[in-house]
């Protein structure tokens, strides 16, 4: 877990002008005020995340607390978007605490209308039943010509651009196990 | 030190990164909104919208102007919706004295509607806005939470272009007069916006009233509000 | 990209086409305005008037799928005016190359065509070839089969008057565009071209980037800072998902992939890879054993041997000449021959074309898994307000994802950085990453069959599967491992070892690696160069923005690709003010370059263009299916009844799907006049799944929109905000209209043709935002690539008297 300085930091810069104030031109007013307002990212932790849109590849920093994230804004280091992000990017902290996201597990049985919540253990063992079972109907040694083909060809991957480098290798890796041909991804649209 | 944001307006594109961090930052709530034949929405600004990116588009002789303004509160440098406030609730708008920013705090809350409405038309960029929720006045801080920090504002921080700019008022005025300079060798009409009263200074290339009817001091048939309003203008003289 | 971001900044002139950068990446303004301050032209042709136009010096308008015609007439321009950057074109490219007899070109067809198959006999292209097998040249391009005779006659009717009136841009601007540009023909001056979608999305998409890449060659521009021929990646990890192949036509690291036309590895590794006798081409692919056979034994482990050719036989083999892209995958599933699959983090029932036929396919389908942050039309096609839930037999399993933040790993940026990212969080809920959704399937399934046995199961268990999902033992597999003790130049490396670059790795089984072209990312233990976040440079690295310290770059933490190209054969630079790279002392500084050898002209010298066999920039590119030189087609349906350059109307190799509900328009049909095109928008992303569901970015652009001109509206009785109902022969959409001054008429072949312009991230999920845009756009695609033609169809427009998708 990487922590990094925050070069955001405001540089203190020489003597400003000294504001004239409407006092000195004669009016009658109340008192200067120091107003004094927390931070809230103050203690959190900062850690470095990719923005999960364009390729520009905006780094992020991740303001965590107490094992939740809590805020977050461009990272300044990155020499690409030096701290600054598109509305997309300035809405990583909002997108990933989003109520709109699926929590748990869902399963739909066929001819219904509705979901259903299901523990992981039960869809990933009905999963691989069902990988199990059409492929081993539909799985093709041979074509027409006699040549090995290894094929299954009723089955097909999508996506997705979304994932990482290391999810990607083992998502390919999975197809080709599998015999899949029909793979596909953004890349093609 | 008084603190001041440069706004150049000929660097916007309109990406609205400033308008999404802003309501990030301020834990806003999200507005309902719907298409009607602009991008600029929310349509205006309102409690959970300090900032704001408004569009206008002309067609000038053959060519397309599309324009970008992306607004919030001036933070004047004497500011009308304080003086207004003051007169009923005293500490309801404060000025900070370290940096200039103008807050609207809890204590506007004590403010009747009239009294709210009143500060409301104080303001001669029509930047206020009652939290109906809440019952507090809401505009833009500054980010004085991040500025009193040592950080910068969260729009600066996130523009993508140089459009938005944040630091010492002198160095600010120094940074937008040095772009007028240049810009004006292809805008002759491009100017500082009332720069002398404000510490939020835009530049625009073309005529402000091109921008939207807040892009310039809005005045009104006299009455108190305009009277307090009127009150910047002897300032911006004698700063020259 | 084959620069990166910041090398924008060093462009003397930039060509925004086929790209709406501003909306789209809006990052990359940032390095567009300061090479305008710099002093830096930058030209926005587009059908519409974006954001990215606004900052831009001057906008072109452009009808959308004419952006040959309007490159054709710059390359031209350039030959006419003789604005050609010699020596490179000389020197770099194959324009000297003497192009073999069978090579014809006739009213818009190619030698070879077969018109009952479709397809070119691509041999017919081939180069003339000397005693030794070396391609023939005239370095004083005077042959008149060579290239670059060729290459004049082929655009000789790209006239300013022709291009004009199909175009519909008119000749004034032509010329504003050709001349400032092609002024970065001088040695010392660069320009790049940022495209993206806009030139992808078309029947032509292919040919569109080669005619930017062919204008770039003569122009000098490839290799040079400020140069290049820029995708902008659309998508978080578009770069890095290509590079891993998340699709079916290779295997990662840009292998083919195997069919039944290669039975063995040894015909596999005979077939792909090339040969040359030219001593000064380095013909990197002849390295193609060596990557081939580390990924086998990556995947395979122990089980890899070279008696069984490192399990090749155990992989799928396509059937040559069989298309399973999406595009054609849906067909097939929408004919009922698909029975189950997974899909994640991708909507297609709103972001494939043709959407109806793609709601209707999954309909047919057994089961469908989906792996997701939220739930979107795909994952909830089954209660789509158009049908009845009970009629659907297909049994869905959505997987919820975490988010980026909740996950460690990598995604590649559009300029190749390689960049880790930490996991801040537990994943939210019972959310997980989808590289343990992958992980834990194939562990069932393992499961499964190691108990039950069943069909070829040696093809799943042969493979070497982790036993848990770690991006970081994930990242250092992709890398790559020796697999015994081995020692290589004096160096002993044992077994287990990380590979320090792909230098090393070895065609016999000794290494791994997943992906050759990350190999050196990872070159020990404990040192992920991804994770690496120092800004220090040289001042020549800094002049350059260059930045090797911080991530890692593939290939070999190379910046600037092709940069050999950058200097003269001499080795110096065309640009001394900007190296890229410079020898000094026997060795290059700056950039890591394509290859240690000297500089071309000394004795050990190499070409700059490694990956072709030639080594030769491609002006003349023999590979493409559809021909050698960019020609100009109309899209699959055009408002125009005749093409001007040829009879040949439509692309003749294009990908057309032919279901019953693939019907097009005919060309200038009547009954849909206008032409619609499709892109994104700044606030929301692809099919919208994520961005909708983001409630700050839906305030921010809530509903569906259609942008028009007056002129058009003032036909149509239509006013700024009414909501309106769009046809095309394949659909109808509901959507607001925009009616702005930013689309004009174009006047085209001498009829006034109006354009409309449509985002397409919108859905029913998302409750009265609009539903797809994709409805309207046709199943037609782009022969080398199978993209989809999104960017130009042919629809209706009129007021709608009621409205049921949109809230209003």
């Amino acid at each position: 877990m990487a922590t990094f300085s925050r070069r955001g930091f405001m540089k203190i810069t020489g003597a400003g002008v000294a504001a004239m104030s409407l006092g000195q031109l004669g009016f009658d007013l109340k008192p200067a005020y120091a107003y004094a307002k927390a931070l809230k990212i103050e203690g959190a932790k900062e850690v470095i995340s990719t923005c999960a849109f364009c390729s520009c590849g905006c780094e992020i920093i991740m303001h965590v607390k107490d094992g939740k994230i809590i805020s977050s804004e461009g990272n300044p280091d990155y020499p690409i978007s030096e701290g600054a992000l598109c509305p997309k990017g300035a809405a990583y902290y909002s997108m990933h605490v989003s109520d709109h996201r699926v929590l748990k597990p869902r399963y739909r049985a066929p001819g219904s209308a509705k979901w259903e919540e299901k523990d992981w253990d039960w869809m990933l063992d009905r999963i691989a039943r069902k990988i199990k079972d059409t492929r081993d109907k539909d799985f093709m040694l041979k074509n027409d010509k006699g040549q090995d083909v290894n094929r299954w060809e009723s089955y097909f991957q999508l996506g997705t651009s979304q994932m990482d480098n290391e999810e990607c290798a083992l998502t390919h890796q999975m197809c080709r196990a599998l015999g899949g041909l029909h793979i596909d991804h953004q890349a093609r649209v | 030190m008084a603190k001041s944001i440069f706004i150049d307006t000929t660097r916007c594109t309109a990406c609205r990164g400033c308008q999404v961090a802003c309501k990030q930052w301020h834990d806003h709530e999200a507005v309902p909104t719907k298409q009607t034949g602009t991008h600029q929405n929310p349509p205006d600004l309102t409690p959970n919208n300090f900032k704001l990116v408004r569009f206008s588009e002309h067609k000038i002789e053959g060519r397309v102007h599309w324009l970008f303004f992306p607004e919030q509160c001036r933070h004047c440098l004497q500011p009308a919706c304080k003086a207004a406030s003051d007169s009923y609730v005293e500490g309801a708008i404060v000025v900070d004295e370290a940096t200039g920013i103008v807050v609207c705090t809890e204590k506007t809350k004590e403010l009747t509607a009239e009294q709210a409405q009143e500060v409301i038309d104080a303001c001669p960029y029509n930047v206020p806005r009652l939290n109906e929720k809440t019952g507090e006045l809401a505009k833009c801080d500054m980010c004085i939470d991040r500025v009193q920090a040592g950080l910068i504002p969260m729009c600066v921080k996130t523009c993508c272009t140089g459009t938005m700019n944040f630091g010492e008022r002198a160095d600010m005025l120094k940074l937008a007069e040095e772009r007028l300079a240049k810009v004006q060798k292809e805008f002759p009409k491009a100017e500082l916006l009332d720069a002398g009263d404000l510490a939020v200074i835009y530049l625009v290339s073309q005529p402000r009233e091109m921008y939207h009817q807040y892009a310039q001091r809005e005045l009104r048939p006299l009455n108190r509000a305009d009277f307090l309003a009127g009150l910047t203008r002897p300032l911006r003289n004698i700063l020259g | 990209m084959t620069q990166h971001w910041i090398d924008i900044k060093n462009a003397n002139a930039i060509l925004i086409m086929g790209s709406n950068a501003a909306e789209h990446h809006p990052i990359s303004f940032k390095w567009v305005l300061k090479a305008k301050d710099a002093g830096a032209k930058v030209i926005h042709v587009d059908p519409k008037f974006s954001r990215t136009s606004a900052r831009s010096d001057f906008h072109v308008p452009l009808r959308s799928g004419t952006d040959i015609a309007f490159m054709g007439g710059m390359v031209k321009y350039i030959l006419e005016k003789d604005l050609i950057q010699k020596e490179y074109v000389v020197e770099y490219t194959n324009a000297s190359f003497i192009v073999g007899d069978d090579y014809k070109f006739e009213d818009g067809l190619f030698s070879g065509y077969d018109p009952e198959k479709k397809k070119y006999d691509q041999k017919k292209w081939a180069f003339a070839k000397d005693e030794n097998g070396v391609s023939k040249r005239d370095k004083t391009l005077q042959d008149p089969r060579c290239v670059y005779q060729l290459l004049k006659k082929h655009y000789e009717r790209y006239n300013l008057d022709t291009v004009s009136s199909i175009t519909g841009v008119s000749k004034e601007n032509l010329l504003k565009v050709y001349e400032i540009y092609t002024a970065t023909g001088k040695p010392d001056k660069a320009g790049t071209m940022m495209y993206a979608l806009g030139w992808t999305q078309h029947s032509v998409g292919v040919q569109n980037i080669r005619l930017a890449a062919m204008v770039q060659l003569l122009l000098g521009n490839i290799g040079v800072a400020g140069g290049g021929v820029n995708a902008l990646r659309g998508e978080p990890n578009v770069q890095g998902s290509t590079d891993h192949a998340l699709l079916w036509h290779i295997l990662p690291g840009y292998h083919g992939v195997p069919t039944t036309a290669w039975p063995t590895l040894d015909d596999y590794l005979k077939a792909n890879t090339p040969a040359t006798k030219d001593p000064k081409s380095v013909n990197w692919w002849q390295h193609r054993p060596k990557y081939m056979v580390s990924l086998l034994k990556g995947w395979f482990g122990d089980k890899a041997t070279p008696e069984n050719g490192f399990g090749y036989g155990l992989l799928p083999k396509a059937e040559p000449g069989v298309d399973y892209a999406s595009m054609f995958m849906f067909d097939r599933m929408y004919a009922g021959k698909m029975k189950g699959g997974m899909i994640f983090g991708h909507n297609p029932c709103v972001s494939m074309p043709n959407t109806h036929k793609i709601r209707a396919a999954m309909q047919k389908l057994d089961w469908l898994v989906v792996g997701e942050v939220h739930d979107t039309e795909t994952s909830s096609f089954w209660r789509d307000p158009s049908v009845d839930p009970k009629k659907i037999p297909t049994e869905v399993f959505l997987l919820p994802s975490c988010q980026r933040g909740e996950k460690d790993g990598t995604t590649s940026n559009s300029g190749r950085w390689h960049q880790w990212h930490h996991k801040g969080y537990e994943p939210a809920g019972q959310s997980k990453s989808m590289g343990w959704m992958v992980t834990e399937i194939m562990k069932r399934v393992r499961g499964l069959y190691e108990k039950d046995k069943g069909v070829f199961p040696e093809g799943i268990l042969s493979h070497d599967w982790p036993k848990e999902y770690n991006a970081d033992e994930m990242a250092m597999r992709i890398n790559g491992q020796f697999t015994k003790d081995v020692t290589i130049k004096d160096k002993t490396y044992k077994k287990g070892d990380q590979v320090p670059g792909f230098a090393l790795l070895q065609a016999d089984g000794s290494t791994t690696s997943l992906n050759w072209l990350y190999c050196g990312c990872y070159p020990e233990a404990g040192k992920n160069l991804a994770k690496r976040r120092d800004l220090t440079q040289t001042p020549m690295q800094a002049k350059l923005g260059l930045f090797p310290n911080y991530t890692w770059a593939w290939p070999m933490n190379r910046r600037i690709i092709y940069n050999r190209a950058s200097v003269d054969p001499q080795g110096k630079p065309f640009n001394p003010e900007l190296p890229v790279i410079l020898w000094e002392d026997g060795k290059w500084i700056g950039d890591i370059p394509d290859g240690p050898a000297p500089p071309m002209a000394m004795e050990k010298g190499t070409y700059p263009f490694i990956m072709h066999t030639e080594g030769h920039g491609q002006i003349f590119g023999p590979g493409r299916v559809d021909g050698p030189f960019p020609e100009h087609y109309e899209p699959a349906e055009t408002p125009v009844a005749k093409n001007p350059f040829s009879s040949q109307m439509n692309n003749p190799c294009m990908k057309v799907a032919k279901s019953d509900k693939d019907l097009l328009a005919k060309p200038a049909d009547p009954k849909y006049p206008i032409v619609l095109t499709t892109y994104s928008l700044t606030e929301h992303w692809c099919g919208g799944g994520d961005t909708r569901n983001t409630p700050y970015l839906l305030e921010a652009e809530p509903q569906l929109y259609v942008e028009m001109s007056h002129e058009l509206a003032a036909e149509k009785g239509i006013k700024n905000g009414d909501p309106v109902v769009v046809e095309s022969i394949r659909g109808k959409v509901e959507a607001i209209a925009m009616v702005t001054v930013r689309i004009v008429p174009f006047q085209v072949e001498g009829k006034t043709v109006h354009l409309i312009g449509m985002p397409f991230c919108f859905g029913w999920t998302t409750p009265g935002c609009g539903d797809a845009t994709n409805r309207l756009t046709p199943s037609v695609g782009d022969p080398n690539t199978t993209i989809p033609e999104y960017k130009a169809c042919l629809v209706n427009i009129r007021k709608a008297d009621k409205v049921t998708e949109l809230a209003i």
